[in-house]
C-alpha cells in the first residue's frame, strides 16, 4: 500500500510540475481591456447612443418643487444609510426638492417592487433606487415612466430602457487605477507585490485584475508581480493564504493586494500577525469598518472604493437635472453640485468619477 | 509420527504496528515527504513562522475532527458541523462585544454546542432517524437560522483578551497546545477506557454489542455531546483567530472536517479508526494547502489532491478489510 501511495504522490507531483508554467499573471480575465492615461485624465468615453427609457406625458417640471422617493436595495445599513444622506444632502442644497428614502428591510426583489409599486400610486415626481434585480424591477419602473414619472438608478442598475439614468459608481479600469497607483506609491515603482482573490473565475474580479495588470504594464511596468492566489470569501482561508505568501516570498513582498472586502482586512490581519506592518502594504477593496482597526493602527494606508455620500448626492442631482430637462439624451456631461461636472459614458450612464481612497484622515466619518 | 509443527512466524513488530496504525503512518510519511521535497524546493517552507502557521492554521478543523471521528467510528456521521460551528463562533464574538465576561464568552459556545448535539444524538439514537438526514436537517436549521439572525453582519471589536488563538506559550501559538493535548487524551481514552473502546463496539455492530450489554442508544448520544464539545473547542478558535467573525457558515467545512476524519483512517462505515489519524490529516491539508502555493500551483488542486486522498483511502481501507478476511 505504501508503493501505491508513492505512486499517488509521484503521479501528484507531476501534475503540479505541469502547472508551474502558469504565469504570475493570473486571476484576470480575456476581455480586452481599456488601461487609463497615467495622469489624472478621464478615459475616453466610447461614443453610444443613448439607451435609457423616457417617462410618456411628463409635466414640465423645470425649476418647480418635486418630491422624490429613494428605494435602495434595502435600508437601515450604514452603506445605504450612507448614500441616503447624500441624496437629503443634495436635496437641502437644491431647495426645491423633496426627498425621502423608503425601502425593504431585507435585500428582497419583490418587496422593492411592493415598495416602488406604492409610491407610483401615491403620486411621486421622481423616483431613485439601487436594484436588488436588475431584470425583474424593469417591469415596475416602466410603469413609472409611463406615468411621466422620472426614474434615475445609482449603485445596481436595471435593464437600460427601464430606467433614464444610471450613476455608475466606479468602472474597472478606475478601480484598477486606484488600486495600482496607490501601491505604487508605497512600496515604490520597483517593488513587488501579491494578490489575494476570490477565485480566477469570479466576473467583477476577474476584470479588475486584467485591468490592474494591463494599467500597471502601461504605467508602472517595473512593479513587478508575483503571483494571484484564491481564497473565496472566506476569511480564514484568506488570512491563510496571505500568511503563507508572506511565509514563501520573505523580504521580496512588499505589498498585497486584497480584491474582495473578505480578503482585504484578513490579508491586513496575515500582515499584522505577522508583524510586518509598515514593511509590507496592503491595498485593497473593502468597506470601511472592516478596515478601520488596521487604518488607526497605521498598518493599512490606502482603502479603495467609492464614497456612497456622494454616489446619492449625483443621484439627486442627476435627477433634478432630467427632471428640469437639462439633461437629455445624446448630453456628454451633467453638473452635480459640488462634485462638478459629471462624464456620461455607455450611453445612458454618468461616473460618479475616480474612485474615494479612504484613510487616516477620513474613515472615521464612514460607518458602513 | 513427530509432532513438530512448523513454528509460526511471529509478526514482525513493524508489520504489527502497522496493521494497528496504517493509515496514520502512510499520512505522518506523507507530511514527512511533503516537508522534505518543498523544504528542498524552497528551503522557506520549513521557517519558523511556515511552520507555524502549518501547524496552527488547521487546528480548530483538526479538534472538530476529534468529534467527527468519534461520531463516524461510533457508526454515525455528522454533516452540520460546519453550520454548528458559524454558529457558535457568532454566539461566542456577540457576547464579547456586548460585554460580557471572557470567561462567558468562551464557555457558553461549548455548552450551546454540547446541548445541541446531545438533542441530536438523542433523536438519532431514540428516534431512529439516520443520521444523516437528521444532521442535514440541522444544517439547514443552523445555517438559515444564523443568517436570520445576523443578517450576514460581520462582528467586530471584541476585547483583546478574546482572542485566546492569537496567545502563545513559548513561541508556540495556543491552537497547537489544544490540537495537541486534546487528540493524546482522546485517543489514550479510546483505547484504554471501557467506554472509549464501547464506541467501536457499537459502530463495528451495534446488535452484537447490545447483546455484550452495552447500549448502543446511550453510546450515540454521548459520541453527539462529545462531538458538540469538540465543536465548540473548534468554534472558539476559528472565532479568535481573526479580529473579525464573518457570522456566516464557512464553506465547505463540514466537508473539510469529514475528510480530515476518514483521510486519518476512520472507517467512513464504522468501528475502526484513530483520533491521532484524524489530526493528522488535518495537519496534512494546511500542508498541502501551504505546498500549492510554495509550489505555485492553483488552490484548486488542494480540492483535486484531496479527492485523490479520499478514493486511496478508501481504497486502501477495503484492501485492508478483504485481507482480515481473507485469514
Amino acid at each position: 500500500m505504501i508503493r501505491k501511495t508513492l505512486v499517488a504522490a509521484a503521479a501528484l507531483a507531476a501534475m503540479a510540475g505541469s502547472a508551474f508554467a502558469a504565469s504570475a499573471w493570473t486571476g484576470g480575465d480575456d476581455l480586452p481591456t481599456n488601461p487609463l492615461a497615467c495622469d489624472g485624465t478621464p478615459g475616453a468615453a466610447v461614443a453610444k447612443p443613448y439607451d435609457g427609457g423616457e417617462p410618456t406625458g411628463a409635466p414640465d417640471r423645470k425649476g418647480k418643487k418635486i418630491t422624490v422617493v429613494d428605494v435602495p436595495k434595502l435600508i437601515g445599513i450604514g452603506y445605504f444609510n450612507a448614500t441616503s444622506k447624500g441624496i437629503a444632502d443634495a436635496a437641502m442644497e437644491l431647495g426645491n426638492v423633496e426627498a425621502k428614502t423608503d425601502g425593504p428591510t431585507q435585500a428582497n426583489i419583490d418587496q422593492q417592487i411592493t415598495f416602488i409599486d406604492n409610491y407610483i400610486t401615491s403620486g411621486v415626481d421622481g423616483i431613485l433606487f439601487a436594484a436588488n434585480d436588475p431584470v425583474a424591477i424593469a417591469p415596475v419602473l416602466k410603469k413609472a415612466l409611463s406615468k411621466g414619472i422620472n426614474v434615475v438608478g445609482y449603485d445596481a442598475n436595471s435593464q437600460p430602457d427601464a430606467r433614464q439614468w444610471f450613476v455608475n459608481q466606479a468602472e474597472f479600469n478606475g478601480i484598477a487605477k486606484a488600486l495600482i497607483d496607490n501601491m505604487a506609491k508605497e512600496i515604490g515603482e520597483e517593488s513587488a507585490f501579491a494578490i489575494v482573490t476570490s477565485t480566477f473565475t469570479t466576473p467583477n474580479q476577474a476584470r479588475w485584475i486584467a485591468e490592474m495588470a494591463a494599467y500597471a504594464e502601461k504605467c508602472h511596468p517595473k512593479m513587478k508581480w508575483l503571483e494571484t492566489v484564491e481564497a473565496q470569501e472566506d476569511n480564514v482561508l484568506s488570512f491563510n493564504q496571505a500568511t503563507t505568501l508572506i511565509n514563501k516570498y520573505g523580504d521580496e513582498l512588499k505589498g498585497i493586494f486584497g480584491m474582495t472586502s473578505v480578503a482585504t482586512p484578513a490579508s491586513a490581519e496575515a500582515v499584522t500577525q505577522a508583524s510586518k506592518c509598515g514593511t509590507i502594504a496592503v491595498v485593497g477593496l473593502a468597506t470601511p469598518n472592516a478596515m478601520k482597526p488596521y487604518v488607526e493602527k497605521d498598518c493599512v494606508k490606502s482603502v479603495v472604493l467609492w464614497n456612497p455620500v456622494d454616489l446619492g448626492y449625483a443621484a439627486m442631482h442627476v435627477l433634478r437635472a432630467v427632471a428640469d430637462g437639462d439633461l437629455k439624451a445624446g448630453a456628454t456631461s451633467v453638473k452635480a453640485g459640488k462634485l462638478g461636472e459629471l462624464q456620461v459614458i455607455n450611453g445612458s450612464e454618468i461616473l460618479l468619477g475616480a474612485p474615494f481612497v479612504f484613510s487616516k484622515e477620513n474613515i472615521g466619518q464612514f460607518d458602513f | 509420527m513427530s509432532d513438530i509443527a512448523l513454528p509460526r512466524r511471529r509478526p514482525s513488530y513493524f508489520s504489527r504496528l502497522f496493521e494497528a496504525y496504517g493509515q496514520e503512518i502512510v499520512v505522518l510519511t506523507a507530511i514527512v515527504v511533503l516537508f522534505i521535497v518543498v523544504g528542498l524546493v524552497n528551503p522557506r517552507f520549513l521557517s519558523n513562522t511556515n511552520l507555524t502557521s502549518i501547524f496552527s492554521g488547521n487546528a480548530y478543523i483538526a479538534v472538530a475532527a476529534i468529534g467527527m471521528a468519534m461520531v463516524i467510528i461510533s457508526g454515525h456521521i455528522d454533516v452540520s458541523v460546519g453550520s454548528l460551528i458559524g454558529v457558535l463562533a457568532t454566539i461566542a464574538g456577540t457576547l464579547a462585544v456586548s460585554g460580557y465576561p471572557i470567561w462567558v464568552a468562551w464557555t457558553v459556545p461549548v455548552l450551546v454546542g454540547i446541548a445541541i448535539n446531545t438533542c441530536l444524538g438523542a433523536l438519532i439514537a431514540y428516534m431512529r432517524i439516520p443520521s444523516i438526514v437528521a444532521t442535514l436537517g440541522m444544517l439547514s436549521i443552523l445555517k438559515g437560522g444564523l443568517i436570520s439572525a445576523t443578517g450576514g453582519t460581520w462582528i467586530t471589536g471584541m476585547p483583546p483578551q478574546f482572542f485566546i488563538a492569537q496567545a502563545r506559550l513559548f513561541g508556540v501559538p495556543a491552537p497547537v497546545y489544544f490540537m495537541a493535548i486534546l487528540t493524546i487524551i482522546v485517543a489514550l481514552w479510546m483505547r484504554y477506557s471501557a467506554t472509549g473502546r464501547s464506541l467501536y463496539a457499537v459502530g463495528g455492530n451495534a446488535e452484537a454489542a447490545r447483546a455484550t450489554g452495552l447500549n448502543p442508544e446511550r453510546t450515540c448520544v454521548l459520541a453527539f455531546a462529545l462531538h458538540g464539545f469538540f465543536a465548540g473547542i473548534a468554534a472558539l478558535l476559528f472565532a479568535t483567530q481573526l479580529q473579525v467573525i464573518q457570522s456566516t457558515v464557512p464553506p465547505n467545512l463540514e466537508l473539510t472536517v469529514i475528510t480530515a476524519a476518514v483521510i486519518g483512517g476512520v472507517s467512513i462505515l464504522g468501528g475502526t479508526g484513530t483520533v491521532i489519524g484524524s489530526t493528522l490529516a488535518a495537519v496534512l491539508f494546511a500542508c498541502i494547502g501551504s505546498a500549492l502555493i510554495f509550489l505555485s500551483v492553483s488552490a484548486y488542486w488542494l480540492r483535486a489532491v484531496l479527492g485523490l486522498l479520499i478514493l486511496a483511502t478508501v481504497l486502501a481501507d477495503m484492501a485492508r478489510r478483504r485481507r482480515s478476511l481473507v485469514r
